[in-house]
């Protein structure tokens, strides 16, 4: 019965981009950001993160709806002609590929650090692999429904855990607040920026948006969201295990999960649940880079075969996937893939925008 | 916690050396050049990768293929391509192979009744009257000396409407003398037939047929037929009475407050039910028949202005393309109407329960009754609705909200429980807390198997006790229960093939899945525990946590009749949270479920 192309809703919306947001950036926000900065001020450069990245969204969306019903891949080629378009959006799908690689190999490696020891790796990716092919190929309207049974379990759990963690929170670990001046927290603004990425998946959902005026309405609730979780999350890590203590740390957030106790409830310990959740949201990540790919080159190259090309991303994705050799190389990776993301979403879609309106291509305001 | 870094400059030793086969003093110049080569040289992945990204593209693939090839060959019927021509009884009836003419099937299709009362019984003795529960009596209708005989099936028929109402007008009362001169003449008959009716059969159902199929289709379903000497054809009389059952309290789903009012076998009554309890004019209700052999009644039952006019059609169309000899209960409709074959989840509800029927029928769903079964299927079908009982409704909300939050948790138990069970005990004992550990340890002391198939020796005994305790007749069900849950249980703890631990674990699975209102949704929760053991065997927790994404997949993926399965809890229907988890009160339920699309949306005037 369900034979039109699926649309989703503003919350929808909103859904998506918190879960794609949400990554392995979580568990390493704190020792990135706090190596970055030097002084308790990570807290400023993360909030101010999230307003520069308010911004760049809002741009961003704008652009979208200038072009309503078409994604970057189909509207590029109307705005720079059709060559750069092929350039850009490859280089688009690459870092959609890329970054999808990315996540699965993050959470392999934190899978096989906690939890399964002595399982190669390859099982750990491929069975998450496959369960993910099954649901995109479902199309948006299936994936979109996972995730909104996903995000509100992670969102509780998370901040239940985050906040169970204020035995060992000492706000002196928060101070001074600006004790040496603001060039720190500009410092720190790479790195949180960073953290922010996922607001690029509206150039795609807002073609598929009922209501696309709205979409500026949920790049901000998708930023805020994600920028109060980050932000208590910050706050919680450094409050409780000082600067010091987290620049040793590969996965500070982990860390501060695991060191606590509360005797009396039947688990003493958080780690198990924290993972369960942070796996779910990397398989939410995962899933919709792998979507966009795999929408961006149905689009690029006006194919109709949607399932077809997912299939055929898989084993590039993996391949990708175990390319870097150690955790040090990933992290590099990820590094790569921010600078890059930089460039493509946030300078881009200015560029984009302001050729849009000087060559006067795409409508008013959808 | 530590991670080996290779450090670029040792590598550029050894790729330069080994690789390039460049001279020792020229080194440390050239390295620079290709350090660049080799080092992307050495990113690129060795050959069991590409193996494996070779099996990570094919069997999600292989595996699509041989979905889509069992759901075309469900669809098909058989696994084999070839199509074979297959017979069915249409194909051997006289009509189809072209003896006669018309449009009827069956045995006696196209035989016309005569006039001619001898001719008309032969051809009813002939035929249908062989069967030793048809009988025949003749007599003679008083007054015109007309031979009459009514023929009807033992067992079908109210025996006080043939004595009374038939035999006893026709043969003591008889067409009065005044009226008797005008039947006597051949061209008249259908004068008689007509003065028949009219005055001497009070019997409120009479109809007139002329073929012999139609006659005995009536009589072996349970119609007197009344032959007439002199009348075209035959008059079919009254309906069939079969012995039905009283409306017991149903024994599927038990309440404690509630109507104590069933289904029965028979259609009449299930929708004289539905009647009296929704009384609504706008309660429509619609008839099918279905089988293509065996004749079955089956009703579609909707409340015209509220429910979906899409879904009604759509539920109309799948009845229509329902193929099969005879449906002999409704799980059978339930099978052939369902949206996904090879889904573990049911998407069609069943219930024995009027209630619960009128309370889905107000949300705007549709009831399917079929003649023969307690069992009204609803669709459509969400996966709420499993876990909800109507006595949610009758009690007061704040414990009718507090069953709910019960049966989700319960659920989830008789989900997950075995499975957390094994990945705690055999993948990460660290993840616990030291001394339930320690406790854990200790009761597991001297068992001899891996967890996994502790688990399974339990788990399927349990399920076997289940089975055992229902085919088994009443009386002995609980001594069998005594039996298999004490004894077994105790003897395996202290034979000490299995913990006491387990034993805790397992029993609080079985009776988790014992809340879950829905048998049919409990036996899927049973299928499912196992695969969820399985997985937690091969991987753990994160087994464990793949097996939710991938049942939260599967859930996402279905629908049943156009509304998708996990519907109302995503996508977010704020409005429709009021019956999901929580029960709100009844005063803030004002709102029909979105979902189903209702067309009066308001439950208030």
């Amino acid at each position: 019965m369900n034979g039109s192309p699926q649309k989703i809703t503003t919350t929808q919306a909103v859904v998506i981009i918190v879960n794609y947001m949400l990554g392995a950036g979580i568990l390493t926000l704190p020792r990135t950001t706090s190596k970055a900065v030097g002084t308790p001020d990570v807290w400023i450069s993360i909030i101010l993160s999230g307003l520069i990245i308010a911004g760049v969204g809002i741009v961003l969306v704008t652009l979208c709806r200038r072009f309503p019903g078409k994604t970057v891949f189909q509207f590029t080629r109307e705005i720079t002609g059709s060559w750069i378009a092929y350039i850009l959006g490859f280089a688009m799908i690459m870092y959609f590929m890329v970054i999808a690689a990315f996540e699965i190999r993050v959470m392999a490696e934190v899978t096989g650090m906690y939890l399964l020891e002595r399982t190669p790796t390859w099982a750990i990716i491929m069975v998450f692999m496959w369960i993910g092919i099954y649901m995109i190929s479902g199309g948006l309207g299936v994936i979109v429904r996972v995730f909104e049974i996903i995000l509100p379990i992670t969102i509780i759990i998370f901040v239940i855990e985050i906040l169970l963690s204020n035995q060992l929170f000492e706000i002196g670990n928060l101070r001074p607040v600006l004790g040496e001046g603001l060039m720190p927290v500009f410092k720190g603004l790479k790195p949180s920026l960073l953290s922010y990425t996922g607001y690029e998946v509206m150039l795609i959902m807002t073609a598929y948006m009922k209501n696309p005026k709205k979409s500026n309405m949920a790049m901000s609730w998708g930023i805020f969201i994600t920028t109060a979780i980050y932000l208590i999350t910050v706050v919680m890590v450094v409050g409780s295990l000082s600067l010091d203590g987290i620049k040793t740390r590969t996965w500070p957030t982990l860390d501060l999960v695991r060191s606590f106790e509360i005797q009396g409830l039947i688990f003493e310990r958080f780690e198990s649940l924290l993972l369960v959740i942070w796996i779910m949201q990397i398989f939410s990540t995962t899933a919709i880079t792998h979507y966009c790919a795999s929408v961006g080159i149905r689009d690029l190259f006006r194919s109709k075969k949607i399932k077809g090309i997912m299939y055929g991303l898989l084993p590039f994705i993996y391949v990708t996937a175990m390319m870097p050799k150690t955790v040090d190389d990933t992290f590099k990776l990820g590094d790569m893939l921010g600078n890059v993301s930089v460039i493509l979403f946030a300078i881009l879609p200015l560029v984009l925008l302001l050729l849009s309106l000087i060559r006067k291509k795409g409508g008013k305001h959808a | 916690m530590s991670f080996s870094t290779q450090k670029s400059g040792n590598y550029c030793d050894q790729t330069g050396t080994q690789y390039l086969g460049i001279p020792a003093a020229s080194h440390a110049e050239k390295c620079r050049g290709g350090n660049m080569w080799s080092t992307i040289l050495s990113y690129v992945p060795k050959g069991p990768i590409w193996i494996q990204a070779f099996l990570v593209f094919i069997i999600p693939i292989g595996i699509t293929m041989t979905t889509r090839w069992i759901n075309a060959a469900i669809k098909r019927g058989s696994f084999s391509r070839s199509k074979q021509p297959t017979i069915s009884s249409k194909d051997i009836s006289p009509a189809a192979k072209g003896q006669g003419q018309g449009t009827e099937t069956g045995h006696y299709a196209n035989i016309k009744l005569t006039e001619n009362y001898n001719t008309n019984l032969i051809s009813v003795k002939e035929s249908f009257g062989k069967n030793a529960d048809v009988h025949i009596r003749e007599f003679t209708i008083r007054g015109t000396n007309t031979r009459a005989a009514v023929i009807y099936t033992e067992g079908l028929v109210d025996q006080d409407l043939v004595d009374d109402h038939l035999i006893t007008p026709l043969m003591l009362e008889g067409v009065p003398l005044l009226k008797q001169e005008g039947f006597l003449h051949p061209d008249n008959a259908h004068l008689l037939s007509a003065y028949l009716k009219d005055q001497l059969l009070p019997v409120s159902l009479v109809e007139e047929t002329k073929s012999l199929q139609e006659l005995s289709v009536g009589v072996l379903f349970g119609k007197n037929a009344l032959l007439v000497d002199g009348l075209p054809g035959a008059l079919l009389i009254g309906g069939h009475k079969i012995k039905s059952r009283g409306v017991n309290e149903p024994v599927s789903e038990g309440l404690i407050r509630g109507p104590r009012i069933g289904f029965t076998e028979q259609l009449s009554d299930n929708t004289g039910i539905l009647r009296r309890y929704g009384s609504d004019q706008s309660l429509f209700i619609q008839k099918y028949e279905v089988g293509s052999r065996i004749k079955k009644d089956l009703a579609i039952a909707y409340i015209q202005d509220i429910a979906d006019p899409k879904l009604v059609t759509e539920v109309c169309k799948r009845i229509e393309e329902m193929d099969m000899d005879s449906m002999l209960e409704s799980g059978y409709v339930e099978q052939l109407i369902e949206d996904s074959t090879l889904s573990p989840f049911q998407q069609v509800l069943n219930t024995e329960r009027p209630d619960r029927v009128i309370g889905a029928l107000l949300e705007g769903r549709v009831a399917i009754l079929l003649d023969g079964t307690p069992f009204v299927l609803v669709v459509p079908v969400t996966f709420s609705m499993l876990l909800q009982s109507p006595e949610d409704y009758y009690e007061r909300w704040i414990p009718g909200t507090f069953l709910r939050m019960l049966r989700f948790v319960a659920a989830m138990l008789a989900l997950l429980a075995p499975a957390l069970y094994i990945s705690f005990i055999s993948f990460h004992p660290g993840l616990i807390p030291t001394k339930l550990v320690l406790t854990i340890i200790e009761t597991r002391t001297g068992v001899p198997f891996p967890s996994i198939i502790e688990v399974l020796i339990m788990e399927i005994s349990i399920e076997i006790l289940r089975e055992a305790g229902i085919r088994l007749p009443k009386p002995i069900a609980p001594a069998m229960g005594i039996v298999g849950g004490l004894i077994i249980g105790q003897a395996a703890v202290q034979a000490g093939i299995i913990s006491q631990f387990l034993v805790i674990v397992v029993a609080v699975t079985a009776i988790s899945s014992f809340t879950i209102p829905v048998y049919s949704a409990g036996l899927t929760l049973r299928i499912l525990r196992f695969a969820a053991m399985f997985s937690a065997a091969i991987l753990g927790l994160y087994g464990v946590v793949m097996f939710f994404l991938l049942v939260c997949t599967h859930l996402a993926r279905l629908s049943s009749f156009g509304v998708p399965y996990v519907a109302p809890a995503v996508p977010y229907h704020m409005n429709d949270w009021k019956d999901f988890v929580i029960r709100a009160p009844l005063n803030m339920m004002r709102m029909r479920p979105d979902m189903n699309k209702p067309i009066d949306k308001d439950r208030k005037e």
